[in-house]
């Protein structure tokens, strides 16, 4: 069932498209599983307000991945086919978003990514809170926190003579 | 899976990792709030570069690594990203189309 569909390029091997077609309703009923893995393609803007709900509530509990793909949107076929009629193929930014349980993903073109990029920092910004902040006056503390920060400022240059 | 120490050399080995397959390399980010950790990954399915960080400066250096990226998969691995508040030490170029940059 699987090897018949063609497989999604761009997307991580875990999301297999299934044919859900050939399993009837109550069958489709035991099964919410398959909705689950659903790919949400949205627009850049309802995109970012998903995300912000995302890290919302994530904040207790959970981890919010954002993947960020080249990909022409189109399949290896089509691909091919244009790139022998000699038609230029047009790459755009796939981002996708997920909590574990809910994937949500919008395109951008070069026209949007601009716009897309300082809304996207703005809310990383907004909600990275639980990031350390700089503490360099307390060295000798004890604490495994400040060692680190120690070991990121000044890389060890055990460069071979 | 390899976990980069040096900031820099984890940015200069993914933009590498990118130009050199473009089609295949993804960059991924993972944010835990609950533990206050970034994990970046940066693969092209063959090789994985990855950061891990609490630390909030990084999350500041992480979004001028997202703009790279950004820039680099809309207009293409060839592009010069030096534009991108010059990350990318090895063309030093005088930009002339600086964003947000008043001449």
């Amino acid at each position: 069932m699987v090897g018949s569909l063609a497989q999604p390029t761009h997307l991580p091997p875990y999301f297999k498209l299934r044919k859900v077609s050939s399993k009837s309703a109550r069958e489709r009923e035991r099964e919410p599983s398959l909705f689950a893995f659903a790919m949400v393609l949205l627009q850049p803007d309802p995109f970012l307000n998903e995300l912000t709900s995302m890290y919302e509530r994530t904040t207790e509990r959970g981890s919010v991945w954002v993947t960020l793909k080249r990909s022409s949107m189109k399949s290896k076929a089509k691909r091919n086919k244009m790139t022998s009629a000699g038609e230029t193929i047009e790459y755009r930014c796939l981002v996708r978003a997920t909590d574990g349980k809910k994937t949500i993903s919008t395109v951008l073109s070069a026209k949007d990514h601009l716009r897309f990029q300082a809304s996207y920092a703005t809310i990383l910004k907004a909600h990275m809170s639980a990031l350390k902040k700089r503490e360099r006056r307390d060295k000798k503390k004890a604490g495994d926190g400040q060692t680190k920060q120690e070991d990121l400022k000044k890389p060890p240059k055990k460069s071979s003579s | 899976m390899v976990y980069i120490t040096s900031w820099d050399e984890f940015v200069e080995r993914s933009i590498q990792l990118f130009r050199a397959d473009p089609q295949s390399s993804r960059y991924v980010m993972k944010y835990r709030h609950c533990d206050g950790k970034l994990v970046l990954k940066v693969t092209d399915n063959r090789e994985c570069l990855k950061f891990k960080t609490d630390q909030a400066q990084d999350a500041r250096k992480m979004e001028k690594l997202n703009n790279i990226f950004f820039t680099l998969m809309t207009r293409g691995p060839d592009v010069d990203i030096s534009e991108v508040s010059g990350k990318e030490q090895s063309e030093v170029q005088p930009t002339k189309k600086g964003r947000g940059r008043k001449q």
